[in-house]
């Protein structure tokens, strides 16, 4: 090492810069690692995440054969599905990362459950908002009038959680609805089971969008 | 498929299911279920009548509709079309083969698995992780 600076300083004094040739595979092989090492993370996690996957299903499909069971046959059925225009209330967010090309793109996905009624909930609570009666004061400042708006914004704020929650649940409870007003406990654990396959299927989709960039940028 | 736009940043897209009745009725109780004006759904439910004609058909219409972004198709259907499978290559939607009831999960026959496999040893990806 010493003899290696010795002859850069004498290289720099005849006026000749020594090629780093060295650090620059170093950077190489360092980002090529780095590749490998994200790939390889990627390919464990998706094989990780279809172990969990397996898992919630079998759940998902033990829960549903015990409430065809209690049910009936007849109850839980694919023939009662509802064919009439429907949005569906569980969507994904997909995002682009902003420095890749479109060909080398990315994407990572998220999931928005219950999204529709997530969003009504929103406006419902603003329409209420709006119609609330406001007090009027005569002859005085206007700061007791800012002290109500005030808490009402808070109150708003408080209540849009409870409210959110709420409509989730009537979500829920309008997803089953198809097969009746009073559903077994059963099918309630198969939503969540299914709800938590969901997740567990958008994981997988990142895992797998990560795997394939990485693999592309290894790849020979 | 070449010629599908990207579904935009940020805006909500859905999930298309080609699968067995008990695993869309499962996910439909959660919530993905889409009927459009035309009442074209966002699921195909396959049972001994579905010919592979019409797997191979919602399989590409699934994949060349703009807001759809995660194709969830169970492996052992996607055996049925895997040159199909096998041939898509895009990054939207993302196409992921699940298991099925009847058909555990196959990691030696995944489509993503297997256009990466030659980087690990066929017995690594099949056997270590049974």
């Amino acid at each position: 090492m010493a003899a290696a600076t010795v002859a850069a300083e004498e290289l720099r004094q005849m006026g000749l810069q020594p090629t780093p040739r060295v650090e620059k595979a170093d950077d190489v092989l360092g980002g090529d690692d780095d590749e490998i090492l994200r790939f390889m993370d990627s390919a464990d996690s998706y094989l990780l995440l279809m172990d969990s996957l397996s898992s919630a299903l079998r759940q998902g499909w033990l829960d549903l054969a015990s409430a065809r069971h209690s049910m009936g046959a007849s109850r839980v059925s694919s023939t009662l599905f509802d064919h009439k225009e429907q949005c569906a209330a569980t969507k994904l967010q997909v995002v682009y990362p902003a420095d890749l090309r479109p060909s080398e793109s990315n994407p990572h996905f998220a999931l928005s459950k219950w999204c529709l009624q997530e969003s009504n909930s929103g406006d419902v609570i603003g329409m209420q908002d709006s119609t609330k009666p406001k007090l009027r004061y005569r002859g005085l400042a206007a700061a007791p009038g800012d002290g109500i708006n005030e808490s009402d914004a808070t109150t708003a704020k408080s209540s849009t959680g409870v409210d959110t929650s709420s409509q989730v649940q009537m979500a829920r409870s309008k997803a089953l609805s198809v097969f009746g007003a009073l559903v077994s406990p059963k099918l309630r654990t198969t939503q969540v089971s299914f709800e938590t396959a969901l997740e567990l299927i958008v994981e997988l989709a990142n895992s797998r969008s990560t795997m394939l960039s990485s693999f592309s940028q290894i790849k020979p | 498929m070449a010629g599908r736009a990207n579904i935009p940043a940020n805006s909500s897209a859905l999930i298309a299911i080609i699968a067995d009745e008990d695993t869309v009725t499962g996910f439909l109780m959660a919530g993905v279920g889409n009927v459009d004006l035309r009442k074209k759904t966002n699921y195909l439910l396959v049972d001994n009548k579905t010919t592979v004609k019409q797997i191979e058909d919602a399989f590409k219409e699934f994949t060349a509709r703009e807001d759809i972004a995660i194709v969830l198709i169970s492996q052992y259907i996607a055996n049925m079309i895997r040159f199909l499978v096998d041939s898509y290559n895009k990054p939207i939607p993302a196409i992921l083969e699940i298991p099925s009831k009847d058909h555990p999960y196959d990691p030696a026959n995944d489509s993503v698995l297997s256009r990466v496999k030659y980087l690990f040893s066929a017995d690594s990806v099949a056997s270590d992780r049974r």
